[in-house]
């Protein structure tokens, strides 16, 4: 079987331009809809934070839209509400995103009010205390899925220290202990022009877009000051089980494998292996444990592209009295990739599958304007959209076994369901 | 790219006693094969060409989608007519399945906000297949046959209660084609008891119910009103403007107050969806326990406020504004396009989906009010309070 995918990939022409300050601006021209998107990028995720306040990065995110120089928090949701645009804004481990969206005409105003909250925030104490007390309740509530738990253990296991361990939320004890200066000295630090990426996509020119960017962002000034460098702690492998008994109707298993980042040659490997095992209703997963054996109806893989080694994981939820049985089979699934070479018709088919995903994740200006914007805030750069399709074609069978030898053989298990289906597996 | 989507009219409402959750499970076996095309190797050929397919059960339909390049419509449309055509419903395929179908509800059993929004359905439409879980339940499931299943198959799966949609990057005569070609040879139709259609019934008083939870962190409060459906369209856009203006985005009244002023709520939101015989509205609050009764009276409130003051012509400007650009922003791709108009023509008339922002323009204030006093009652709805244990 050749490699037939092709989806017809919108190709668009990226403008990227650099502007005085450093800020890297990319521009998607595509006239098809009155809307325009933007992404901006700032290299300030978690990853940044003091262990001590994690969190720190989530309450900048959750504060930024509630004051800044000129506007109360009602008058900034007023300007944006009034046209009818969104804008949000989020954060996670690597980097922290401001989203908006508008019809064409709007653009420009909503963009200058994003630029005011990047540049200017004014972080009012009272929102800061409401925000407080609204991100402790949302770590708080993240036990209520019997799914986070799974997950949070699994990550604490395979990370430890390192940032990728913390959830982007902190801890009631962490974000209880920020307060104004540290979201100040955070955002002096990191919101710098040499840290932000600004991808647009939609109905503008290039040239238009370049001149709108400028008016808001060019007097944005570099302080002499070096960026910061990370430096975060070393990840060591030392995989275990974490138990949870909860009575639930449906235990949660979770195997996690250590795996590589985004820069290393594993990571197309890694990435076709967990499509090939977890997505779509054709995947090895899907078929043998839930289609031929009824085992479950949720399974999956997740391996996400990050610059530091990201997890690889396998996941199902299953009747308590199946419990040990699916581990197991779960395990021998991944266990196959080391000991068996995939046929070439089966390895075809995954990288149809990934990058049949991938043109259709390219649809919407907002989702254009996410991935180049993203891959330049990586160190990728947007050439990254041509050689990520190269990258997967030239995985061969014997490399995908190789690379599975290497990284998916002892996972580290997480496992919640009632205690019964926990002391039958661990007997 | 092109999408694919096929719309049947045989969701829950179809279903009669006691073999609820039929729907739900036909679509799951749908895609178990025919006595051509076997199970699972029609997901393998559209996922082997990089496409994409899935499916969806709800009360008033089923609908079947694939995405694909286009010039792989001609191969892959006429294997998912197949399915749909000729379910062979094969008994072994009907027991491994109900094993699937049964782990998905017992997700649903731990996830809380499932369990109370079921809890909401069932106070709300009581008997009608509306307040029903679309899953079923586990005796239901067990009850049910392949016999049985094949009958509802060849009573519902015929041409009248179909619409397919095509949106993508076709001419629209080889499409044409293509679906002519496709949907043809149907079985014949059986005779297969459908469900007595009783029109939703009308909440009378406060319908409170209230569920104590392990293992949830704050209390949730949801309020709802059943309103008119698809019948009565007009009606039902000024209800949804009307809950954009109580509780959507930081400016609208409910959020301004109760979240940002008053910080008596961790969240709080308004719902709007329009089904075939009845609109939903809810009301949905996360707080702590304590602030229940107080956060209650002031949704009461609010409504109040709405009915003597009406609404001001600010908000109404935003309002329409907002809903006319999302409107834009959910049509922008074709799977978004494919599935608005195979909605609309299984509970209504496609043509009415482009006529949506134009409807919306059309209101007033006084129009505005008139609604909010004749739907949005004080006296008549329902409640359902989910306190942790």
């Amino acid at each position: 079987m050749q490699n037939r995918n092709n989806i017809d990939d919108c190709k668009f022409s990226i403008h990227r331009t650099t502007l005085a300050n450093g800020i890297v601006l990319l521009i998607a021209e595509n006239p098809i809809a009155d809307i325009i998107a933007a992404k901006i990028f700032v290299r300030a995720g978690s990853c940044y934070e003091n262990p001590e306040k994690a969190g720190l990065a989530n309450l900048l995110s959750a504060v930024m839209t509630k004051g800044c120089d000129g506007f109360s928090s009602l008058e900034i949701a007023e300007k944006v509400e009034s046209v009818g645009a969104n804008l949000s804004v989020d954060v996670s481990t690597d980097y922290f995103l401001l989203s908006l969206k508008t019809v064409s005409a709007d653009f420009a105003e909503i963009l200058a009010l994003s630029g005011l909250l990047l540049k200017s925030p004014t972080f009012p104490e009272k929102q800061i205390e409401l925000e407080k007390r609204l991100a402790i309740q949302d770590v708080r509530s993240q036990k209520e899925q019997p799914f986070n738990l799974a997950f949070k253990e699994i990550r604490e296991a395979m990370y430890q220290n390192h940032p990728y361990g913390r959830s982007v939320l902190g801890t009631e004890a962490s974000i209880h202990g920020i307060n104004y200066k540290d979201l100040v000295e955070f955002h002096q630090n990191h919101f710098r022009p040499d840290n932000i990426v600004i991808s647009i996509a939609g109905r503008t020119t290039a040239k238009t877009a370049i001149e709108m960017v400028t008016e808001v962002f060019g007097d944005w000034t570099l302080p002499n000051t070096a960026r910061h460098a990370l430096d975060l702690p070393k990840i060591s492998i030392a995989p275990k089980s974490c138990l949870q008994p909860l009575n639930t109707q449906q235990s949660i298993i979770m195997l996690g494998y250590m795996g590589s980042s985004i820069n290393s040659p594993a990571y197309p490997v890694l990435k076709l292996l967990s499509t090939y095992l977890g997505n779509g209703l054709s995947s090895r997963l899907f078929v043998e444990l839930r289609e031929k054996r009824g085992l479950a109806y949720e399974i999956s893989a997740i391996y996400s592209t990050r610059p530091y080694p990201a997890s690889f994981i396998v996941y199902m939820g299953t009747a308590p009295e199946n419990t040990s049985r699916a581990i197991k089979e779960l395990g021998q699934e991944v266990e196959r990739l080391s000991q068996i070479e995939l046929s070439p018709e089966e390895l075809q088919t995954a990288k149809n599958k990934i990058l049949g995903h991938y043109a259709l994740g390219k649809q919407t200006n907002g989702q254009i304007a996410h991935i180049y914007g993203w891959y330049e805030i990586l160190g990728l750069g947007i050439e990254f959209d041509h050689e990520f399709p190269q990258l997967i074609n030239q995985v061969s069978p014997e490399l995908a076994m190789t690379v599975a030898n290497s990284y998916l053989k002892t996972p580290y298990l997480s496992l919640v369901g009632p205690g019964e289906a926990i002391d039958l597996t661990t007997a | 790219m092109v999408v694919a989507d096929v719309w049947v009219r045989a969701g829950a409402t179809s279903e009669s006693d006691p073999l609820f959750g039929m729907a739900h499970f036909l679509e799951h076996m749908i895609f178990k094969g025919t006595a051509s095309l076997g199970p699972g190797e029609f997901d393998y050929n559209i996922e082997r060409m990089g496409g994409i397919s899935n499916a969806a059960t709800s009360h008033d339909y089923t609908h079947y989608y694939l995405a694909t390049a286009n010039h792989y419509l001609a191969d892959t449309l006429p294997h998912l007519g197949e399915l749909l055509l000729n379910a062979a419903i094969f008994e072994d395929e009907f027991i491994r399945e109900r094993d699937v179908v049964l782990e998905e509800i017992r997700s649903c059993a731990d996830d809380p906000d499932a369990i109370g929004f079921e809890a909401l359905l069932k106070t709300v439409y009581e008997n009608h297949p509306y307040g029903r879980p679309i899953l079923g339940t586990k005796k239901e499931l067990m009850e049910n046959s392949p016999e049985a299943m094949r009958c509802f198959h060849r009573r519902h799966y015929q041409p009248e209660n179909m619409t397919v949609v095509i949106v993508g990057g076709i001419e629209r005569d080889t499409s044409w084609e293509i679906v002519n070609k496709t949907f043809k040879n149907f079985k014949n139709q059986d005779d297969f008891p459908t469900s007595n259609q009783l029109a939703p019934p009308q909440i009378r008083d406060v319908k409170r119910q209230e569920l104590i939870l392990p293992r949830i962190e704050q209390a949730r409060l949801i309020m709802a009103w059943n309103l008119p459906g698809m019948e009565e369209l007009a009606i039902a856009n000024g209800l949804e403007i009307l809950s954009v203006i109580l509780g959507q985005g930081r400016t609208s009244r409910l959020v301004n107050d109760l979240r940002e002023e008053k910080q008596l709520v961790q969240e709080i939101y308004t719902n709007f969806s329009v089904q075939k015989d009845s609109s939903l509205l809810t009301i949905t609050a996360y707080l702590e326990p304590e602030y229940l009764d107080r956060v209650e009276n002031l949704i009461l409130e609010h409504l109040h406020r709405l009915q003597i003051h009406g609404v001001t012509e600010q908000e109404l400007k935003r309002t329409q504004r907002s809903l006319c650009n999302d409107y834009a922003f959910n049509t922008e791709t074709p799977n978004q396009l494919a599935s608005l108009y195979g909605y609309y023509n299984t509970v209504a008339k496609a043509q009415l989906s482009v006529a949506y922002p134009e409807q919306i323009q059309s209101f007033n204030t006084k129009k505005l009010q008139k609604v909010a006093q004749n739907y949005l009652s004080l006296q008549d709805y329902a409640v359902t309070i989910m306190k942790p244990y």
